[in-house]
């Protein structure tokens, strides 16, 4: 009385194959499991006897053992149900065993025998497709996933009775083309209802097209918001690899609606209240990720910057600096990707009108003092693009030309991107953000008059070392939308007025 | 030292100005000024009447020890504090304590007719007698635009020998301490706290810096620390000590206001700098331009109205050597702040609109604020300084 089948867990977005064995022996009544479950899979215990019971089938009055191996990986996630249940059908003959080969499962049980919206799927048919199993069995509700991996016939089910009748040849399961996506709302964002803001919308723009991050100082009402949601409308469509990529985190984080592939860059936007884990993933029994793996290929925006707490801040620099976050429990260690492009806003004083030309500031300096202080640290220095937004007066919104349409600014950002990829690739960079400081001068190829320029710059506008390499870094951006070879005055000029003369308040650097 | 507080209610006060012979001269009298310092309740212009009352600061501390002036807690305070623990605290910080009599007491103080103060803390060099005093009082939360005002005054002031006055705050004070400085002039801080309190903490250097080149003073014991009911107090010392009070931006109901109020009961002359109509800085000073203080566009009008230089004629109206396209793009800015604003009225291309004021800033003659841009004061001015 032996039943064996292949179960899929996730740990991070990685999927393990994992052989189910039953095996059904004398003895009273009982589930055992072995081979390190972990606590969802645990919780499983007295799910599956009546998931089985209510689907039609038989649940063995004896001795049932669970083995599932290999026994040194922590077995986690809900989606362990089906392959349990079904290897106890298989260790009965309730299903044929010969249809146990080459298909994986996974899938949470309901005490009905439904099948559940699961998290990961995805990421389990990466894994069996990459392990050559042809067949995936999951929930209904996450069919789409599946069928996004090539090579894998993907069965999906709604309840067990179904999965059973699969095994037995007594059901069809619908083929997956016919599953239809739930209709996602086009983002109706763009950069054409910007009204003003010529210079942020420029930011924005190089931003994009630099994968540099972004800070913007303002006063409450400016338009920081509105224009941080924009700033995905001009990113490049995400390639293949990343939306897959994309789909997995979320996917795994549950919070894929019936989508298949996610297309459209992500835009996380956590309140300042976040907690650590929140922010960078975490979780007490299964690791989850945190809002910048969510932002994975897209903007992570942390609107009141400074009103976040130092240590979760902190934590940043990791997945700035590498792309990727590794969190490390008892239960091991697990690496999300996390390449993200951030854009953090912050008011300029407590009160948010600091040096707004029609309101009064009605902050303390030393108020003030301590509210930037807050705005400096390592962090600041992996913000290459930081600009004010000013409150803009009625006449200003009206007199201004309206701003160009996303598709126009991003067919600029696509061309940028293609230049770097091709100049940078010796390099193993993608793009000018990641340059390595130290070579940002090289890369940067100034023409005679920007040499000059920055000279000039240097000696007067007391530019540190890092702000120098931040500046040349853009400038090479704003070279590479124009297609430029070389970096001229212009477009180290419009480099240098991207930074924040904090030397507005007295006793401060500047924080460019 | 509440100076203020009482304005109006010693109408029976008939004390004689000045203080009695005597008083604070010699060792013991120093040590009667020490003690009184201390105390909290008693004010510069109650202290002054009971000084002509009793003839000496020996008496004024036998008066309140025996409660028949101040307070209970000042009476409690006489009792326990040493006069030799003061100094030392005194001493530790390299400051003073002068009398009304001791040389270096400034002779201006005599015209604080009710409250002149009967002590003086100083920390730093000599007060020359009679030297011409100027002070730039104005707000501590100011603008880019007031606070190089407020420099470029100072700067002129103690490039020609003219001592700069101060209360050592935040804003225009700062400012104009440290133009003073810059220009290698002498400025003098008057302290809302003890001489050896630096405080604001982040103003430490420029006040080290004041008593190196000029002097710290005040009223207030060592390590006292300001509380806001000194400034009025020390505001009226700092109108005192000059011959004329400059008020650089202040919103409503602004501790400038309240120096002004001083300089008119002293007979001081006041300068007022405007600014827009539209901002809340500009409420003191056109206030009392309107009372009839006298308008100055800049150093130049101060020092022609106070008698010191000839009143530059007023030609510059854009700085020297700037290029056509520079010229349109200083000119823009007179109506717009925006880059993409000042493109459109200069006709030039944003990029080169941006490349333009970038370079402009460069120069000093142009400043980034707040998302925009606007001209300095070294631009307007025509005078460019590093």
């Amino acid at each position: 009385m032996y039943g064996r089948v292949t179960g899929v867990t996730v740990l991070g977005v990685g999927g393990h194959l994992v052989t189910v064995e039953a095996f059904v022996g004398r003895g009273l009544p009982a589930l055992t499991f072995t081979g390190l479950p972990g606590a969802a899979v645990n919780d499983a215990r007295d799910r599956i006897r009546p998931a089985v019971e209510n689907s039609g089938l038989e649940w063995p009055l004896r001795r049932v053992v669970v083995n599932l191996a290999p026994g040194n990986l922590r077995k986690e996630g809900a989606g362990m149900d089906l392959p349990i249940a079904v290897s106890v059908l298989g260790a009965t003959a309730q299903v044929p065993a010969r249809a146990l080969t080459g298909v994986a499962f996974s899938g949470e049980l309901s005490l009905k025998g439904e099948l559940l919206p699961t998290p990961g799927i995805l990421s389990v048919a990466i894994s069996a497709a990459r392990a050559g199993i042809g067949t995936v069995v999951v929930p209904y509700a996450n069919a789409m996933e599946a069928a996004q991996v090539d090579g894998l016939t993907v069965v999906a089910a709604g309840t067990l009775t179904e999965v059973a009748g699969f095994l037995k040849g007594t059901w069809e399961p619908p083929p997956v083309e016919r599953l239809r996506p739930p209709a996602t709302p086009a983002t109706a964002l763009d950069l054409a209802e910007m009204r003003g803001q010529h210079q942020a919308r420029r930011a924005l723009e190089v931003a994009a097209a630099g994968g540099h991050n972004l800070l913007m100082v303002g006063a409450p009402g400016a338009g920081k918001t509105m224009l941080a949601r924009r700033l995905p409308t001009i990113l490049p469509e995400l390639s293949r690899d990343e939306a897959l990529e994309v789909t997995q985190i979320h996917s795994v984080a549950g919070l894929l609606r019936g989508e298949g592939l996610l297309r459209q860059r992500p835009f996380r936007a956590p309140h300042h209240s976040v907690s650590i884990a929140g922010l960078l993933g975490g979780g007490a029994a299964v690791l989850r990720p945190g809002e910048v793996s969510l932002a994975d290929h897209g903007v992570l925006f942390l609107d009141e910057f400074n009103e976040f707490r130092r240590d979760a801040l902190e934590g940043l620099r990791q997945p700035l600096e590498d792309g990727r976050v590794v969190l490390t429990r008892a239960v091991g260690s697990v690496e999300f990707p996390a390449r993200f492009t951030l854009v953090a806003a912050a008011n300029p004083c407590p009160c948010g009108y600091d040096g707004d030309t029609r309101r009064r500031c009605m902050c303390r300096p030393d108020r003030i003092q301590s509210y930037r202080a807050k705005l400096s640290g390592p962090l600041l220095d992996r913000i290459d693009l930081r600009l004010r937004i000013p409150r803009l007066t009625k006449e200003e919104l009206l007199g201004s030309q309206p701003g160009e349409a996303s598709a126009v600014v991003g067919a600029r950002v696509r061309e940028a991107r293609e230049r770097q990829r091709a100049r940078l690739a010796r390099l193993g960079v993608t793009c000018n953000a990641h340059l390595p400081g130290p070579l940002a001068r090289r890369e940067a190829r100034l023409d005679a008059l920007a040499e000059r320029l920055l000279e000039r710059a240097v000696e007067s506008m007391a530019l540190s070392g890092r702000g120098f390499d931040r500046g040349l870094k853009v400038a090479r951006t704003v070279a590479d939308l124009e297609g430029a070879e070389t970096v001229s005055e212009t477009h180290l000029a419009e480099a240098l007025s991207y930074r924040i003369g904090f030397g507005e308040q007295e006793g401060l650097e500047r924080a460019g | 030292m509440r100076a203020d507080a009482e304005r109006d209610s010693g109408s029976q006060d008939v004390a004689p100005p000045g203080y009695p012979p005597d008083f604070g001269a010699g060792e013991r009298e120093r040590g009667a000024l020490l003690s009184l310092s201390t105390l909290r309740g008693i004010t510069p212009r109650k202290l002054h009447a009971l000084a002509w009352r009793v003839g000496s600061a020996i008496g004024c501390v036998a008066a309140i020890r025996s409660g028949s002036a101040g307070s209970p807690a000042d009476r409690d305070r006489i009792g326990a504090v040493e006069p030799a623990a003061v100094l030392a605290q005194l001493n530790a910080c390299g400051g003073r304590i002068l009398g009304p009599h001791d040389p270096g007491y400034p002779s201006a103080f005599a015209d604080l007719l009710h409250d002149p103060p009967a002590w003086l803390y100083v920390r730093g060099g000599q007060l020359p007698d009679q030297p011409d005093r100027v002070a730039v009082v104005g707000a501590r939360r100011c603008s880019a635009l007031g606070r190089e005002i407020a420099h470029d005054i100072g700067r002129r002031l103690g490039g020609i020998g003219i001592h700069v006055v101060s209360g050592g705050a935040f804003g225009i004070d700062a400012a104009a301490h440290r133009g003073a400085l810059a220009g290698g002039g002498v400025t003098i801080g008057v302290l809302g706290s003890g001489v050896d309190v630096l405080y604001p903490r982040s103003s430490a250097d420029l006040l080290l810096q004041i008593a190196g080149r000029g002097a710290l003073i005040s009223e207030y014991p060592p390590g006292q620390r300001a509380e806001p009911h000194h400034f009025p107090a020390r505001n009226r010392l700092v109108v005192a000590l000059s011959r004329a009070v400059v008020v650089v931006e202040g919103a409503g109901r602004s501790g400038s206001r309240i120096s002004v109020d001083h300089a008119l009961d002293l007979g001081r002359d006041v300068f007022a700098v405007p600014g827009p109509v539209t901002s809340p800085l500009s409420e003191t000073p056109h206030e009392i331009i309107r009372d009839g203080a006298t308008l100055i566009r800049g150093a130049d009008d101060l020092l022609a109205d106070l008698g010191y230089e000839q009143a530059r004629a007023d030609d510059a109206v854009a700085p020297a050597g700037l290029t056509d396209t520079e010229l349109r793009v200083w000119r823009a800015l007179a109506t717009t702040s925006l880059s993409d604003g000042v493109a459109r009225a200069a006709h030039v291309a944003i990029p080169e609109a941006v490349t333009i004021l970038i370079s402009l800033e460069l120069r000093g003659l142009v400043r980034g604020v707040g998302g925009r841009y606007e001209r300095t004061f070294a631009g307007v001015s025509g005078g460019i300084e590093a």
